[in-house]
């Protein structure tokens, strides 16, 4: 049927069928950036503005438009002109992955086409409905008041920063620990903002930087902010087909035979793919490097289901809607088995066997549902234990939960005119896809490109070979480019996960509370497959065993397979659990023994110097020895503990409020200690070549999943080489181009891949010193590269355009370029401290977090902006750890939580106030002293939040989340 | 794309009426589409032909009519949230509309939707059931009205005939000493759906309850009224172990589930807790202090 509708303010007629969805019309129109994220209309990130009011189009009839003025990113502002709120979202730092910031901006665009004044309570709950996993929200909102100022037609000044005085000849500065003074970063314009970041001013070297340390906008903003066709699904390509993928209804079943008959009959279907059509490969799909860990447990297709969302087949049709009908008419005959979903209880005696097919490689103990064990320790513990004057033993449990990126697994394959594979994919690690995919569809990698264009989110969920492997086997049977996207209900019974943990701490101590030896006993669930199983419970042992100085330390665990869906990487990998169980120990440990809670801490917290014995025995790529070479510990507790007015915990009077009988008042905090990459294992590289004009391109593999690792990188480049940001152009993650990276994942992008960048820039810089000395008669020495010009000491200068002519067209030509790799086997430790304050309705046992401040030492913040950014998201998605996200099952193992109603995370309104710090110190190890800041801001809000609840309330909750029903159990049990 | 349907858009009601008079389950009007949408994608309905009803003017509207308030069934939940006379004369709706889902599904979805998908849950139900809301059906043959309290039959289930169409709402303007309260206790604030949802609506004279509405939502297969509370709370004082008393009546008469959500322990206990507090709030609105 024909429509016709003001869009974009023209008038426009359009062809729709009538059960099309007004976001599928707009997309197929090329209004992309018009996202899909959930089906529901409740992630809002399809949202337009219609008639003025933001409506989500994933659950309005397009047809429904007709008459209707429609408004969507694209005709806010013409071609490269900007409009004042996408201006505002890209210089407050409002933008990370930029999947649903063209929502955003159009919700804050209804807002104030209403308001001029916007309170931050009317922008927070103009934001609510577009949810958003990067960001907390806070730059966002600082994003629409700062846009209210422009449309106001106030002057707003930029952003600014004090630079950070790095030594630019480098060589490291003492590692202070104690910056005091404000750096004075306060967004301005008028613009309320909950966020400080500080600086270390306390560094005294005469060199400072210009770029590194300052809040760069991102190089990928604008195109984000304007909405343009930047991610995997926002382009077509001629005959391409759409997949759709038919997942098991049981939790554990044999496949006795598929009949696809009926399937391949209906017109429209090109492909029907079941295990008896591709190759039988053993693989891991975790995106891990070479060789990846065992047990190697899957095939793309099989012929038994572990769990309710398990692979069965895959269509490729010429629609979508021809391809979901082809999945209802496959006959499979399901053999169903019995299934078991607690791993205490799976690795029984005559508990079933998930694991029974005779090909897989190196699962531990199959019989027993044992994927791997871990056993590792230094000194005696047992010894210890026995000689302790005192001992503890206390058993947490932490649960499932979804990395819920709100752009949905996607990826596009097909075939170029080479007859080479492209795989177009939202992945963190197209290196490890492009690897680990050629075995299973039997393709050299040399016939294999992976690109990966902008991200919507990854968080860890796309450190995976998801989805490539079964369009590529779709396109190698059809010839044909394939499409192939999760649905957001596939996103929580067929992606990845968290891992559960249980975990049992035990220690013994001395009577004034010096640790003498520390157990960690795990058991860890990874549900259907091994995938990552073994690593993040690696991961979790560093980091429950290495904050706190202890010779004596053992880690014990069982990675333990259930019928459930599998976990993967989700940010933090391990940490989260860890950090839970021990700082909820050392909590209840300092309140046994009567003493303050961060005295307790600090009294066995390892410092700089200290070595991290358990570092000696465990590692994710093996153990390798750690040394503290730079900590800002006691500055993050102050820093944070002031945030949150720390001082009321010593009022008992506090925890009542005389209005509200029926609340009570409690702060709690906890430590915060994280890895930066995976020392000896992780690697990324860089080529940087120049240009005529003076300009560089950079070609980076690593991954930048909305984390804005391509700025931080530009920025290193760019700092090393003398020019501005704009001069360097950053290119990443293509397989054919740019050379090899680990990915988007443990911490590594600025550490590793800047490490990279810091080395090529310099051999680059080399090479243009020795261009200057030919031309100006003279040698390289003393000679200086700033402000895009090379000078002499003698005070003579040529400008970098000058040095690239000559280079390339004048004398001895050649083209200024270098490569360099970076590995490390140093993975210094970015340490902080996050803090929360929350009241409790003792009736209901609700609990509301008011306040959650943090504070990071993570080196030197390459862009502060960013840094802050990665903290605050990080906050935001552990507050939904801590008291409100569950994977949720029946009895049959079929998930529960299938949507965003369901399934909770954070909206703008409903998030408490939060404070983000950084405090840097410099890592001697680090490209310009920085290290890890992407998962530590993950790790502490649920033990923080716990020990909240404990001094509101006496009750010790150990397991989470902190749902009202188990506050109000635990409450009614104590009385 | 959805599931294929033919797609209908009458311009007048009995248009509307005329495409729905076979009564045949196939045939299913759609307004705003967020849950017909969703529900189709899913599966749970298939029909075959979908009758657009989101612009017809017969459906729209709230305004004064006969000492009542009458809301068409097609007004959105945004269009109560800002409307003055709801404000006014019903704000236990009015609080119900603001923790509906989000700002999103609010532009969205209409009052009449909400009420026909027949959830346990729908967020204007205990508000409107407390208000004694009568619902209006119109088919072909006629209109007819009926207590929204026999509206709601089970899960899912209502006594809407295939053939009709929800019209309006209306409800009695409140008497003076009026007071109302409503409360929805979820995991979330708005977008998620809850755990318990009370609403409450008294009327009382010099503290003496003259007629009380409890209607909770989540706690039973259909939105519910705790009529054994509503009788005990007529004709006593208004104070605190009248209100206890109530609540403990309350929790006898919800017959809740456990689920995701919650237990169905704890549904019981907090439809007391929270009824308790309502009557509370409600209560002072009357302008009686203890």
């Amino acid at each position: 049927m024909l429509i016709r509708f003001e869009l974009n303010k023209k008038q426009t007629e359009l062809e729709v069928a009538a059960s099309e969805t007004l976001l599928d019309a707009l997309r197929k129109a090329g209004f992309w950036s018009v996202k899909h994220g959930c089906e529901t209309g409740e992630c809002g990130a399809c949202s337009v503005l219609m008639d003025g009011k933001l409506i989500p189009t994933c659950i309005m009839l397009a047809a429904q438009a007709d008459g209707h003025e429609i408004l969507t990113t694209e005709g806010l502002a013409e071609g490269q002109d900007i409009h004042p709120i996408q201006k505002a979202f890209i210089e407050s730092g409002a933008i990370q992955c930029g999947y649903c910031t063209p929502a955003m901006i159009l919700a804050t665009k209804a807002l104030l086409d209403k308001e001029k004044y916007p309170s931050l309570e009317q922008a927070r709950e103009a934001l609510g409905p577009t949810l958003c996993r990067c960001t907390g929200y806070v730059r966002p909102l600082e994003g629409v008041l700062r846009a209210a100022a422009y449309l106001r037609g106030e002057e707003v000044p930029p952003l600014n920063v004090k630079p950070i005085p790095v030594e630019a000849v480098f060589g490291p500065i003492s590692p202070a620990s104690g910056p005091t003074e404000e750096s004075g970063f306060e967004p301005s314009g008028g613009v309320a903002t909950t966020t400080r970041i500080t600086t270390a001013p306390t560094l005294t070297a005469q060199d400072t930087t210009v770029v590194v340390g300052a809040p760069e906008t991102k190089v990928d903003a604008v195109k984000l902010a304007k909405g343009r066709a930047a991610f995997t699904d926002d382009m077509t390509r001629p005959g391409m087909l759409y997949a759709a993928m038919l997942t098991s209804p049981y939790a554990h079943a044999r496949i006795r035979n598929i009949d696809t008959s009926k399937a391949r009959a209906l017109p429209g279907v090109r492909a029907v793919l079941t295990y008896k059509d591709v190759p039988r490969v053993i693989y891991a799909s975790g995106g891990q490097s070479y060789p990846n860990p065992k047990p190697w447990d899957q095939v793309s297709l099989d012929n038994k289901v572990r769990f309710v969302g398990d692979r069965v087949a895959v269509v490729a049709a010429d629609t979508l809607e021809i391809a979901k009908e082809a999945l209802k008419l496959i006959e499979v005959d399901y053999e169903v088995l019995p299934a078991v979903f607690d791993p205490e209880e799976s690795i029984k005696d005559g508990a079933p066997v998930i694991h029974d097919e005779p090909d897989a490689v190196g699962i531990y103990d199959a019989q027993h549902n044992i994927s791997a064990t871990i056993l590792a320790q230094t000194g005696d513990v047992d010894k210890a234990l026995a000689e302790a004057e005192i001992r503890f033993e206390r058993t947490y449990r932490t649960q499932q939960v979804q990395q819920s990126s709100i752009e949905p697994h996607i990826c596009i394959t097909y075939w170029d005119e080479d007859d080479r594979l492209v795989i177009r994919t939202s992945t963190q690690v197209p290196y490890h896809v492009r690897r680990m995919i050629a075995p299973l569809i039997g393709l050299p990698v040399s016939r294999i490109r992976v690109v990966k264009p902008r991200i919507g989110g990854g968080f860890g969920g796309k450190q995976e070979m998801l989805i490539e492997d079964l369009a590529a086997h779709l396109t190698i049977a059809t010839g044909r480019p394939v499409r192939l996207e999760y649905t957001r209900e596939q996103e929580f019974t067929s992606a990845r996960s968290r891992h559960p943990f249980k975990i049992t701490f035990r220690a013994g101590l001395t009577k004034d509370g010096k640790l003498q030896a520390l157990e960690m006993v795990a058991i860890e669930d990874t549900g259907a497959y091994g995938v990552h199983g073994v690593t993040v419970c690696s991961v979790a042992g560093l980091r429950g065993l290495s904050t706190y100085k202890c010779e004596n330390v053992r880690f014990d665990a069982k990675i333990v397979y259930t019928n459930k869906p599998v976990p993967g990487a989700f940010r933090g990998y391990g940490g989260p659990q860890a950090l839970f169980a021990l700082e909820s120990f050392m909590d209840e440990i300092a309140h046994e023994l009567k003493m303050d809670p961060i005295e307790f801490r600090m009294n066995n917290v390892v410092r700089l110097g200290d070595s991290i014995p358990i570092a000696t025995a465990l590692g994710e790529g093996g153990p390798v020895p750690q040394v503290i070479r730079s900590w800002g510990l006691a500055e993050c507790i102050e820093r944070a503990g002031n945030a949150i007015n720390w001082e009321r915990v010593k009022d008992p009077q506090w925890r009542f409020d005389p209005e509200r009988p029926n609340i009570r008042r409690g702060l709690g905090m906890a430590v915060l200690m994280h890895g930066t990459a995976i020392p000896g294992l992780d690697m990324g590289s860089a080529v940087i070549k120049m240009n005529d004009d003076g300009s560089f391109n950079l070609l980076v593999g690593a991954t930048d999943i909305g984390t804005g690792s391509d700025t931080i990188l530009g920025q290193i480049a760019a700092e090393t080489l003398g020019v501005p940001l704009s001069k360097v152009i950053v290119y990443s993650s293509d397989t054919d181009v740019t050379p090899f990276d680990v990915g988007a994942y443990a911490s590594s992008t600025t550490f590793i891949s800047g490490g990279a960048v810091k080395k090529c820039a310099e051999d680059v810089r080399n090479q243009i010193f020795e261009r200057a000395a030919l031309m100006l008669g003279t040698t390289t020495e003393g000679m200086i590269l700033r402000n895009e010009r090379v000078t002499t000491p003698d005070g003579r200068s040529v400008t970098l355009e000058e040095i690239a002519h000559h280079s390339l067209h004048t004398k001895d030509q050649q083209q200024i370029m270098a490569t360099a790799s970076h590995m490390s086997l140093q993975a210094p430790p970015p340490f902080g401290a996050q803090f929360a304050e929350i009241e409790v309705d003792i009736e209901t046992g609700q609990v509301t977090v008011k306040k959650l401040t943090i504070a990071v030492d993570c080196g030197t913040p390459i862009n502060p902006l960013t840094a802050v950014g990665q903290l605050e998201g990080a906050v935001a998605q552990a507050l939904g750890y801590a008291v409100s996200e569950e994977m949720a099952y029946d009895q049959s193992g079929s998930i529960q939580t299938r949507r965003f109603g369901d399934y909770h995370i954070f909206s703008a309104d409903e998030m408490p106030e939060i404070q983000a710090f950084l405090v840097p110190t410099y890592e001697p190890s680090g490209p310009y002293g920085a290290k890890a800041v992407g998962e530590i801001g993950i790790d502490g809000v649920a033990p923080a939040v716990a020990n909240a609840v404990y001094h509101a309330t006496g009750i010790r909750l150990r397991d989470i989340p902190i749902l009202p029903e188990k506050v109000w159990r635990a409450l009614h049990q104590s009385r | 794309m959805l599931p294929e349907f033919d797609l209908v858009m009458p311009r007048s009601l009995n248009e509307a009426l005329q495409v729905l008079a076979a009564g045949s389950p196939e045939v299913l009007p759609i307004a705003g589409g967020t849950n017909l949408t969703v529900d189709m994608r899913s599966g749970r309905y298939e029909p075959k032909v979908v009758v657009d009803i989101e612009k017809l003017p017969e459906l729209k509207g709230i305004r004064r009519e006969n000492g009542q308030i009458c809301v068409g069934g097609g007004v959105t939940i945004a269009e109560l949230l800002k409307d003055g006379l709801v404000a006014e004369t019903a704000p236990v709706l009015k609080s119900a509309c603001a923790l509906f889902a989000n700002p999103l599904i609010r532009n969205r979805a209409t009052v009449g939707g909400n009420l026909v998908d027949g959830s346990p849950a729908a967020d204007t139900a205990p508000s409107l059931l407390a208000l004694d809301a009568e619902i209006e059906l119109t088919s072909q043959d006629g209109k007819r009205r009926l207590p929204l309290d026999e509206f709601f039959i089970h899960v899912r289930k209502t006594a809407r005939q295939p053939n009709e169409l929800v019209t309006a709402l209306r409800w009695a303007l409140p008497k003076p000493g009026t007071g109302s309260a409503f409360y929805k206790l979820g995991l979330r604030k708005a977008d998620a759906i809850s755990v318990v949802s009370v609403a409450v609506v008294l009327e009382a004279e010099k503290g003496v309850c003259r007629k009380a509405r409890i209607a909770l939502g989540s706690v039973a297969p259909r939105p519910v009224r705790a009529k054994n509370a509503e009788e005990f709370l007529t004709g006593k004082l208004l104070k605190k172990e009248v209100f206890e008393e109530a609540a403990a009546l309350t929790a006898q008469a919800v017959s809740p589930i456990s689920d995701v959500r919650a237990s169905a322990e704890y549904r019981r206990r907090m439809s007391a807790v929270l009824t308790r507090r309502m009557l509370e709030q409600a209560a002072e609105q009357t302008g009686w202090k203890e």
